[in-house]
């Protein structure tokens, strides 16, 4: 059976990772991961909830080693994480602190009691074991599983390495303000660093000051893993970031405005990645000097007729685009929009399909639907609903929406309204949810 | 109301303004709760909220800061820590 190492290289004494300005190395790592996987439950899937970086790679790095499965649920809205629990039932969980998942056993990843061996083996896993199942949202309610072989999880940080022009030798330490348990973090904060021998910041930095105060924490040459939120908050405030090698966003369209401002103010070089939950990352661009997308090296890109697709080695089936692109050839593309029901909040994905359907099931909703409204381009786009629901008000369905749904995708506003502006057909068009929200909106201006 | 101040009310307007909330800015309680169960404010919200209060009043916030937690518990609270740290 082919296997791919949990690490790209090892060196003992290399630093992994960076909790407080305290290194922790590989070699420990190795330990740690040993003795976590000793103690773990012989059960096939597991959710990791730690919040810590470094022990969420403990438990996921123990749980490949004992050929475990771990699931990436699709939020922590409690509701999601029992949905997951009931479907994945002989599951168990890992923390770092009190989170829990009823009805599933919790087992702590311990804060690194492990000292270092030098005679320690990496270990090799199976490229096709399943490493992880991230989950999109499914037509009918329940979210659909997506399995990630170990051998895809490699492939796209070694091509993604190669692209950002990484070397081992370099020993770069990323900070990442994006959490590990999304595609991207765990792609970018975890993947990446362990397979190109580099280190990481233990924490989540939120706040410009925050991010500045974390960099500072680790030594040069640094990488930021981040969105195009985080760029603009540190461009705002003319945050004095430490020096930064390579800035790397990626979950929403960064302008090219923006981008150009972060690498004059940081003297850096801004990177997107393009990537979406049923191929991972896929393309890069350097967002101030093209405005094409270059997939990653082994992908190829085909125009068919059911729409643009993508093959690698690494995929059982080509995989087609969820949002609207135009190939200039096999391996560039032009991003044209999003999709029409797929939304990205924050770096949260979501379909709009799925969550007007948690909507209608809501005791006391006859008709709802969700709607992204146009971006501004100012703050991030936040999602609207508009509701019928005689006798209810518009708190008491929030307060039922946000037991089932990621809070990033609560409407902003909620409207309730006696009726959807729905077609012969049934249908609800853009046009006219558009219409309906300007006509509310100039209410709301005449104070009517 | 008599018992908010007026920099807790010119805030008021700043959180509804910029996190689009469909909220008289006179409903926000200065006691009650920003995120969680009271106006069920989330991380990205934190941050914009955090980008407008440093355009308005040169105040940045950070989550080492001990008083972070205090300083987002509520209306009144988040008032206190601008007035303590506000630039212009």
């Amino acid at each position: 059976m082919n296997r791919a190492a949990l690490l790209g290289l090892y060196h003992a004494d290399r630093v992994l990772a960076w909790e407080n300005g305290r290194s922790m190395t590989y070699g420990r790592f190795l330990s740690d991961v040993e003795a976590l996987a000793d103690q773990l439950p012989e059960k096939p899937t597991v959710i990791n909830l730690a919040d810590d970086r470094y022990r969420f790679l403990v438990g996921f790095a123990a749980a490949l080693v004992r050929g475990q499965t771990t699931l990436l649920p699709p939020s922590r809205a409690p509701g999601a994480l029992a949905q997951i629990a009931r479907e994945y039932g002989n599951s168990y969980c890992l923390v770092d602190g009190t989170q829990h998942v009823d009805p599933l056993p919790s087992y702590q990843i311990p804060k690194g009691t492990g000292s270092p061996t030098d005679t320690a083996k990496v270990p090799q896993i199976p490229i096709d074991h399943p490493a992880i199942v991230a989950f999109t949202s499914g037509s009918t309610g329940s979210p659909h599983p997506h399995f990630k072989t170990w051998g895809s999880l490699v492939a796209v940080a070694r091509s993604t390495g190669v692209r950002l022009g990484i070397k081992t030798s370099d020993q770069m330490t990323v900070v990442a303000t994006v959490p590990h348990q999304h595609m991207y973090g765990l792609e970018a904060s975890i993947m990446l660093p362990m397979q190109h021998g580099m280190a990481f910041h233990t924490g989540r930095p939120l706040f410009p000051e925050d991010v500045r105060s974390a960099l500072a924490e680790v030594p040069s040459p640094r990488m930021l893993v981040t969105t195009p939120l985080h760029i603009r908050a540190c461009v705002t405030t003319r945050s004095r970031l430490p020096p930064v090698e390579c800035i790397v966003s990626a979950t929403a369209p960064l302008a090219s405005s923006l981008a150009k401002e972060a690498e004059t103010l940081f003297q850096t070089r801004v990177y997107e990645v393009y990537g979406f939950t049923e191929a991972g990352s896929l393309a890069t661009r350097r967002t101030v000097a093209e405005d094409t997308w270059q997939v990653l090296d082994g992908i190829t890109l085909h125009q068919e007729s059911a729409g643009c697709s993508l093959r690698a080695p690494y995929f059982r089936e080509p995989v087609f685009f969820p949002d609207l692109v135009s190939l200039q050839g096999p391996h560039r593309f032009v991003l044209h929009g999003r999709g029409t029901d797929l939304v990205n909040i924050g770096g949260h994905r979501g379909s709009l399909r799925d969550l007007s359907q948690k909507l209608n099931e809501i005791e006391g909703v006859q008709d709802g639907v969700f709607f992204l409204p146009d971006e501004t381009g100012t703050a991030v786009t936040r999602l609207i609903a508009f509701v019928v629901a005689p006798d209810k008000a518009a708190e008491h369905i929030v307060s039922a929406l946000r037991t089932v749904i990621d809070p990033v995708f609560l409407p902003r506003p909620l409207y309730l309204v006696p009726h959807l502006p729905r077609n012969e057909t049934g249908k609800l068009t853009r046009e006219a949810l558009r219409e309906l929200l300007h006509g509310l909106q100039n209410k709301e201006r005449h104070g009517t | 109301m008599s018992d908010v101040s007026p920099l807790e009310a010119e805030v008021a307007k700043l959180i509804v303004r910029t996190l689009t909330l469909k909220l008289d800015p006179a409903q926000i309680q200065p006691e009650e709760p920003l995120f969680g169960d009271g106006l069920g404010l989330d991380s990205i919200d934190a941050l914009e909220l955090s980008l407008a209060i440093f355009q308005s009043y040169g105040h940045q916030i950070r989550s080492d800061d001990p008083d972070i937690v205090a300083t987002f518990a509520s209306l009144r609270s988040l008032c206190q820590s601008i007035e303590k740290h506000r630039m212009k």
